[in-house]
């Protein structure tokens, strides 16, 4: 099992940064089009290194972008309706307490390392609350009473250990993410792993649970694609999520 | 051109509202400082939010207007025009609703309207406006250009009678009246087809309610392009602006305790970033040169002008049309009536002036229709900033004993507040 994971993790490799380096997005022109009457902003060019993030992987990232939401048309929305329309509302907020539970341990570790105390004692004290009052996190009792929520994970760790945000990505399912990001969700993914395995569950128990997981999160979160319906969207998404990084990192 | 600040705006309140429902209750007031440009951009939030359903039962649905090989491939998840219908039990009274510019029948304004409609009674059917994307694409046409009213208005009327068969075949809705409503621009065209139904006599509208229309939509445009003018600095200075909001809004993020999203967090958020209305205005004239970016680029690619695209290009779905975001959002409202729609026009009509042009883009063209039809009702705010000096009055004198206009509210700010919500609901009894 372990081989046949890193065998799999190493095709993957391989095959992403194939495919990010051999895409194109650079229109193909016809033999009799004419330019655009329209010209580009002066000072277009240097603004756009600055203020429009880079993104040489655009080819990659528009069908990555493309195959997300072809991926949530034809499997994860439909998968999200079914465990919609069988669970009941209550179970449903309280699987979503249950994982934002399990994700207070990562936000924790993330404070300390970015050496935010009172973040990451808030976020213990709503771990402690919710696990034990809270029944094992279905219930979140710590909002309530005044913990509030935080959201910390490793990418903002670097960003805040002054790591530049690189490249933008658009990971498979997980959609627009940059260099460092993916290389945060990544090490976070880790970590919970460990976590995890400190349960000792079965493998079928794990798979079920990360099943779970990714439902309740696709399920949480109101974003479809093209439903903007500008033909910008993915521009706007990027530029979108960069300053919401930009600010969560601020902070 | 950088918008971040609007992305952010509409990221927070796009999340907030759709996943926390049950925060609308506790936190319906704001206590910003209130101007007529804070109103227009958070909503009238010092008036209390009315009680609506949290969730209607919305149907979505597709009508296909145009042969879908002939859509442009880089409109490929656009094939079909999309509306939605909201549809009661039994036999019930109908509504048509039209949106405001660059807006779909999605937006948030529509759906509070659909709420209000619905829980009135009536079944609701939800039309797009012209000015956006997906009705562009797939309006059968390559003579309308959206803005010209009297066009707008006829392919309106065709549309809404095709959907109307539809919703009567697919969904079996019983209507036992037909009315009609739209804010903002949808505002104008209502009145529009209002007019023509008067001879087409399809529907028969039983009432007819503007929100917020526009009086002259030159004067409107003007009004709008002139929010990101920023005069002497130009394109730096509003960029600059931006970056200066961007950040009074990150250190009011970063001060709050929380870091979850809630309207009340997105409330503080706007009272602690102290917005001037200086900066408000450019947030209003940012967002609206979003929508007219979209609105030229889908004219552009469907009617082969080669604007700010390639003129026999067909762009493939993965290519990228960054530049061309960039060149459409170089090019004002104002630009494209004069480059656009007054040569476009004066091609069918040779004999057409730019100022008689600008007259039939406007209420005035039709004021006698207005002054007499009694089933039109005119609802707007002394305040609404697209209204230049004298149309405020100018509707209270035409709609007389059918205007009413509340002192506050911005343009379209109070759609969700008590006192509107309740015009409305006195305005659509749907008894008959």
């Amino acid at each position: 099992m372990r081989s046949f994971n890193k065998l799999l993790i190493r095709a993957v490799t391989i095959l992403l940064i194939t495919l990010l380096t051999a895409c194109s997005s650079v229109p193909e022109l016809e033999n009799n089009t004419e330019a655009p009457r329209v010209k580009l902003p002066a000072g277009y060019a240097e603004k756009a290194i600055i203020n429009e993030y880079y993104d040489p992987w655009e080819g990659f990232n528009r069908r990555m972008y493309y195959f997300n939401a072809k991926a949530d048309q034809y499997v994860l929305l439909p998968v999200v309706a079914g465990y919609k329309a069988v669970t009941p509302d209550i179970l449903e907020t309280g699987i979503n307490n249950f994982f934002s539970n399990l994700g207070e341990i990562p936000v924790f570790i993330n404070a300390l390392l970015q050496a935010k105390p009172a973040v990451a004692a808030e976020t213990f004290g709503r771990f402690a609350v919710n696990t034990t009052v809270g029944v094992f996190g279905f219930f979140d009792v710590a909002t309530p009473i005044g913990l509030d929520e935080q959201n910390e994970d490793f990418g903002q760790t670097l960003g805040v250990w002054g790591i530049e945000a690189g490249p933008y990505l658009v990971l498979p399912l997980l959609g627009p993410s940059s260099l460092r990001d993916a290389t945060g969700a990544a090490i976070d993914m880790l970590a919970f792993q460990a976590v995890i395995n400190e349960l000792g569950m079965a493998g079928e128990e794990e798979l079920f649970l990360s099943l779970l997981s990714s439902i309740d999160t696709r399920a949480n979160l109101p974003f479809r694609y093209y439903s903007s319906g500008s033909a910008f969207e993915y521009e706007r998404l990027k530029i979108l999520y960069m300053k919401y990084r930009e600010i969560q990192i601020a902070r | 051109m950088r918008l971040i600040s609007i992305f952010i705006m509409l990221f927070l309140t796009a999340c907030s509202t759709k996943n926390l429902p049950e925060f609308r209750v506790k936190a319906n007031t704001c206590d910003i400082a209130y101007t007529r440009y804070q109103a227009t951009v958070t909503g009238y939030c010092q008036e209390a939010a009315a009680t609506l359903p949290k969730s209607i039962p919305t149907i979505e649905k597709e009508i296909e207007l145009r042969a879908i090989a002939s859509i442009p491939e880089v409109f490929w998840y656009s094939t079909k025009m999309k509306y939605s219908l909201i549809k009661q039990e039994d036999k019930a009274p109908l509504a048509f609703v039209i949106a405001g510019t660059g807006a779909s029948y999605q937006s948030s304004k529509m759906i509070s309207l659909q709420k209000t409609l619905f829980q009135q009674g009536y079944h609701v059917i939800s039309i797009s406006s012209p000015t956006y994307s997906n009705f562009i694409i797939n309006l059968d046409s390559t003579t309308d250009f959206p803005g010209v009213l009297a066009q707008d208005a006829k392919n309106l009327y065709g549309i809404m009678q095709k959907v109307y068969q539809q919703v009567i075949l697919e969904d079996n809705v019983e209507a036992t009246t037909v009315s009609l409503t739209g804010y903002s621009l949808g505002g104008a065209h209502a009145a529009y087809i209002s007019k023509l139904d008067e001879s087409e006599k399809v529907f028969n509208f039983e009432k007819v309610v503007l929100i917020n229309p526009p009086v002259s939509l030159y004067n409107s445009v003007t009004i709008l392009d002139s929010y990101l003018d920023m005069k002497e600095g130009g394109r730096d200075a509003a960029s600059a602006m931006l970056d200066d909001i961007f950040s009074a809004f990150a250190q009011s993020y970063a001060s709050q305790k929380s870091s979850a999203f809630s309207p009340g967090s997105i409330y503080a958020l706007f009272k602690d970033a102290k917005l001037t209305d200086e900066e408000l205005e450019l947030l209003i004239g940012a967002s609206f040169r979003m929508s007219s970016s979209d609105m030229l680029f889908a004219l552009d690619v469907s009617y082969n002008l080669g604007g700010f695209i390639y003129k026999n290009h067909e762009i493939s779905k993965f290519e990228s049309v960054t530049n061309s975001m960039h060149r459409s959002h170089v090019v004002t409202f104002g630009q494209y009536f004069e480059k656009v729609v007054v040569p476009w026009q004066q091609e069918s009509d040779p004999n057409l002036t730019r100022e008689e042009l600008i007259e039939q883009l406007g209420l005035k063209n039709i004021e006698n229709y207005l002054r007499n039809a009694d089933k039109i009702s005119l609802v707007t705010n002394a305040d609404d900033i697209i209204l230049a000096e004298g149309e405020v009055e100018y509707l209270a004198e035409v709609f007389g004993a059918r205007a009413k206009i509340f002192p506050r509210g911005g343009h379209c700010g109070n759609m969700d507040r008590i006192s509107f919500v309740e015009y409305m609901n006195n305005q659509f009894q749907g008894t008959k």
